[in-house]
């Protein structure tokens, strides 16, 4: 165990080849777990061909000592065996005792397969972790869809974690600060591409912002009546800066496309503030937004289980108490502060 | 053409009941967990595509109970089944149960072309077994799929992720983790329920698939669960007659601006 050394920080580049905003949140807890252990925090940028010396800095000024970029043309676009081929051959000839990753759609692809490859443990979605009395990650998660929460540890090493969005805040910058930046490039001898990407339609929301990164939302269901009134939930988002949300009812019945659907089947948020339109709360929602830290009900039904949810409910119509909320709050200019 | 497609049983979210903080087994109904339900659908859909003579084959590692589900996916349309069990087997993680349903899949179809998981069962929700069975297998792998069609001997599927939708073409063999689909699992006739009572379902145990016993359950396992609590329930809210909606109005902004968002 003790040979492996290290906290890494497996970073993910956006499509202008920026550090991305999860992989920026990833150096707080890096740095905490590499201060407790008196381990260096290395990020690790996955860069192909690209000039990413913008990504370095900002990497030093979030507090990594060094940062190691694996360069290589097979590595230039995501590709599933290029990057778990890559990231297990550095792992394994490094041997970094901790690495942490974003849960995004990208490391759920990639993470499990190195998890193989260096035989370590990986521990996916967590909402928080720290080292425990044994200098080991104890990770906490949750379970039977937001339910019930745990505690897990990995018996193996490298301890992989991919961290939920906004578990952690991004450090602050010191500018003074550099890390010693390496560049190597993986021995990809053997790599089979057997995956390829042949097109991509970017973002399906009309503009809205993405829904799982949202602080503020405002989710629709079948108490709109209708899909010519779901304009009332697009208003008030865009009124308040949210994201919209819906619930399975109205995306089953085609009101809305999945990507809004916030639910057991959908999306699981976690927004400062939640707001559920003509929407009952069968349990099949709630496990989707249930961690929100406010929740505002409004339906006609006084007995709807989203209102044991709330912490704020208005029994009645929502087509009529919408149209006047939105009128209020552009009225007096209301802006939420989160 | 041979498609596998993996099924594992959970308990019913919507029944839960905990007991000093672990979900209560007793008296609490399994059901086929979600996304496994468009995996099935999408194998079944495969299987057509693909015609001749090609079948679809569930393979699930869990409890006798689980035989319930099973007959479930063959009365919708599966052709066999392997239930791989023993209580050794429980209490693996992720990777444990990757190397056994690996395995499995090696000594009892070997020639499968596609295999097809949920993307992630709703009791862990780790998400990581399709992955992990395609490392061992040293099969290419694809996550989050909403769609899945034969294209000659490729796969092409459609994605969604944070970036927009995504088409992928997979060669096969390779595996494939299914999201919510734009489709729901078909229901079953009369036909195919006397058929699910008919079948029989392989039941399998680590020593009949050779299964290494350090691979096997907790000794497999690369994590660990310490322990697991409820999450605190809500306090009560206030809630408020609409009748009105200038009233009403004024007091969630009144309760907003309490709770200091406004």
């Amino acid at each position: 165990m003790s040979d492996f050394q290290g906290v890494w920080v497996i970073t993910e580049l956006t499509a202008d080849g920026q550090l991305s905003e999860t992989s920026q949140e990833l150096l707080t807890p890096a740095r905490r777990l590499g201060d407790k252990l008196g381990q260096p925090v290395t990020g690790v940028i996955i860069a192909g061909n690209k000039d990413v010396s913008a990504a370095e800095s900002l990497l030093g000024q979030l507090g990594a000592n060094q940062v190691l970029v694996l360069k290589g043309d097979k590595l230039s676009e995501y590709q599933v065996e290029a990057y778990s081929m890559a990231l297990s051959e550095v792992i394994n000839q490094r041997k970094p005792n901790i690495v942490l990753l974003g849960a995004t759609t990208t490391t759920a692809d990639f993470a499990p397969r190195v998890a193989i490859r260096t035989k370590g443990g990986l521990i996916t979605q967590a909402s928080d972790l720290d080292l425990n009395a044994n200098g080991a990650v104890e990770v906490t998660r949750s379970c039977y869809a937001e339910l019930l929460l745990s505690s897990v540890t990995a018996s193996a090493r490298p301890q992989l974690i991919t961290v939920k969005k906004k578990a952690f805040p991004k450090p602050m910058t010191n500018s003074s600060h550099n890390a010693a930046v390496e560049s190597l490039t993986p021995d990809l001898a053997g790599l089979q591409s057997r995956v390829k990407l042949v097109s991509i339609q970017q973002g399906e929301s009309k503009g809205a912002k993405k829904l799982e990164e949202a602080d503020i939302i405002v989710s629709g269901g079948r108490g709109l009546k209708g899909p010519e009134n779901f304009h009332l939930v697009e208003e008030l988002a865009a009124a308040l800066g949210g994201a919209v949300g819906a619930s399975r009812a109205v995306v089953d019945a085609g009101w809305r496309p999945h990507s809004e659907q916030v639910g057991q089947t959908g999306k699981t948020v976690s927004p400062k503030v939640y707001f559920a339109l003509g929407i009952s709360g069968a349990i099949q929602h709630l496990v989707g937004m249930s961690t929100s830290q406010i929740i505002i009900a409004i339906n006609r039904d006084e007995n709807a289980p989203i209102f044991k949810m709330a912490d704020f409910g208005i029994v009645g119509d929502t087509t009529e108490i919408v149209p006047e909320l939105i009128r209020t709050i552009k009225e007096q200019n209301l802006v939420l502060h989160v | 053409m041979k498609i596998v497609v993996f099924i594992k049983q959970v308990l019913d979210n919507t029944k839960l009941k905990f007991s000093d903080g672990k979900p209560v087994l007793e008296g609490v109904p399994m059901m086929m967990n979600p996304f496994d339900e468009y995996a099935l659908e999408t194998s079944l859909r495969l299987k057509e595509q693909a015609g001749g003579d090609s079948t679809v084959t569930i393979l699930t590692l869990g409890a006798a109970n689980a035989k319930d589900i099973i007959k479930k996916a063959i009365a919708a349309g599966a052709d066999d089944a392997i239930l791989l069990s023993d209580p050794a087997l429980n209490d693996g993680d992720s990777t444990a149960n990757a190397y056994a349903l690996a395995q499995a899949v090696k000594t009892q179809v070997p020639d499968a072309k596609i295999l097809v998981f949920g993307q992630v069962a709703l009791d862990d929700a780790a998400g990581q077994t399709g992955p992990k069975v395609a490392e061992i297998l040293g099969l290419p792998s694809i996550t989050y799929g909403k769609n899945a069609q034969l294209n000659g001997d490729t796969l092409r599927v459609t994605r969604e992720s944070e970036k927009g939708i995504e088409e992928y073409e997979m060669q096969l063999p390779g595996v494939v983790c299914m999201m919510k689909c734009d489709y729901e699992l078909r229901s079953s006739n009369i036909k195919g329920v006397m058929k699910a009572n008919k079948t029989e379902i392989l039941v399998k145990t680590p020593a009949d698939i050779a299964l290494e016993p350090a691979l096997v359950g907790a000794a497999g396992s690369a994590t660990r669960v310490e322990k697991t609590w409820q999450r605190p329930a809500k306090a009560g809210g206030k809630i408020v007659e609409g009748a009105d909606a200038k009233v009403a109005i004024t007091q969630l902004l009144d309760y907003l601006k309490e709770s200091k968002v406004l």
